[in-house]
């Protein structure tokens, strides 16, 4: 935890992703989302993110963006050209404003972050940590169902009910041994336990995440802009 | 399903929470492999379209759960699981993941919350499909800027969207459920 001392935490990156994300949908401002974007930007390059990752983040979003904005052009009513740039560029603000927090901390501090300082239910940020876990068995376990499948003769396609079933059985075997096994090892739903686990969480950030928050707000609303 | 366990109807076990995760990961594995069709149409003008067809896939995991567990609250937090599940292990969209999974369960939670929770069949699932349509529609036209498309391309798109959401998250949820009851794997 040491070296990122001098990054925000997750859950005030957590705070200020929604608390901003939920503004921009009903910001119209191009201006605003280019800021956003080129914000998040420098945080990631100061947080020394892999280059190559954010280069393949921004160009693997980039036909995205595009669609946004040729579909304006096209079936747009009223200022297009406007509505096109705030649209494409709004998906890069999103993007980046995601990224801020998935691409600087691991899956582990976010969660446990968000349930040392918010108070985020254990049961869910074990059960999602442990679940994680699985995420290459479930891999496996999927190509399994469809090699099954296939030796019968037959393809499950997302629109067939079977293949469902066959990933709520193995999700009911699972969960129960799982939860079985955690339990035995001592984990106890609503009680208190012991950290190991050190988060640090200055008190000038919480103020932080409500600048920004409200600066968002005032710039978007109030300044609206182009 | 677990409804059937001593476990008090209204809180979450750990069981509960690991099992719609793991339902949540094999839906983003889902996704993946339909991800390139939506990807390849996402990137032309037709983009919206590509959004409305396929937005049932994305919401199945909510009403899913709901009709799985049976509780208040089940729906909602089922879709925000999965929403938590996309964001944290296969995309970096981050808050974008978040807010539309609470708005796409939220409007699947109302739907089962109209029958009072009482029905987890055909009427509450029509209800919640309804519910879901409207309530992403709503958010789409101001996140995706629905609001500046002309008339006939936004009736369009919510006929489609209905349709996506019906099938997906209402009929063949409603399949899957009654061949759940037939394998009898909820004793």
């Amino acid at each position: 935890m040491g070296k990122r001392k001098k990054h925000l935490n997750a859950t005030i990156l957590t705070i200020i992703m929604l608390g901003i994300g939920f503004q921009i949908a009903f910001s119209r401002s191009v201006i605003l989302n280019v800021v956003v974007t080129f914000i998040c930007l420098l945080y990631l390059l100061y947080c020394q993110v892999l280059l190559r990752k954010v280069l393949i983040m921004l160009l693997l979003a980039f036909p995205l963006a595009f669609g946004s904005w040729w579909s304006f052009i096209m079936f747009g009513t009223g200022d297009t050209w406007h509505s096109a740039w705030i649209y494409g560029s709004r998906v890069y603000a999103y993007l980046l404003l995601g990224s801020m927090l998935t691409l600087t901390v691991p899956v582990k501090e976010i969660l446990i972050s968000l349930s040392i300082h918010i108070k985020l239910s254990e049961t869910f940020v074990y059960g999602l940590l442990a679940s994680f876990n699985l995420l290459p068995r479930i891999r496996q376990q999927f190509k399994l169902i469809q090699y099954s499948a296939q030796m019968r003769g037959k393809s499950y396609r997302p629109w067939q009910p079977a293949l469902y079933l066959r990933i709520i059985i193995v999700a009911l075997h699972w969960s129960e041994d799982l939860a079985e096994a955690m339990s035995s090892q001592g984990f106890s739903e609503g009680f208190p336990r012991t950290r190991t686990f050190n988060d640090p969480l200055p008190r000038w950030q919480w103020g932080f995440a409500i600048i920004v928050i409200m600066l968002y707000f005032s710039a978007a609303f109030l300044v609206s802009p182009w | 399903m677990q409804n059937m366990s001593q476990k008090p109807k209204r809180g979450w076990s750990l069981r509960d929470v690991i099992f719609l995760a793991i339902i949540g990961i094999f839906f983003g594995v889902i996704y993946q492999v339909w991800s390139y069709a939506y990807y390849l149409i996402a990137a032309t003008p037709l983009k919206p379209y590509a959004n409305d067809l396929t937005l049932g896939v994305w919401i199945m995991a909510g009403p899913l759960a709901g009709v799985l567990l049976q509780k208040a609250g089940a729906t909602i937090i089922g879709e925000l699981l999965a929403a938590a599940v996309e964001m944290l292990l296969f995309s970096s969209w981050g808050a974008a993941n978040l807010i539309s999974g609470f708005i796409q369960g939220l409007g699947n939670e109302l739907g089962f919350a109209c029958t009072g929770y009482k029905n987890w069949s055909k009427l509450g699932l029509l209800f919640s499909t309804i519910g879901a349509t409207i309530l992403t529609f709503v958010w789409d036209w101001f996140q995706s800027g629905y609001s500046e498309y002309h008339f006939g391309l936004l009736l369009t798109l919510l006929i489609i969207r209905f349709i996506s959401i019906g099938f997906f998250a209402g009929v063949l949820v409603y399949w899957i459920k009654k061949l759940v009851l037939k394998t009898g794997i909820n004793k």
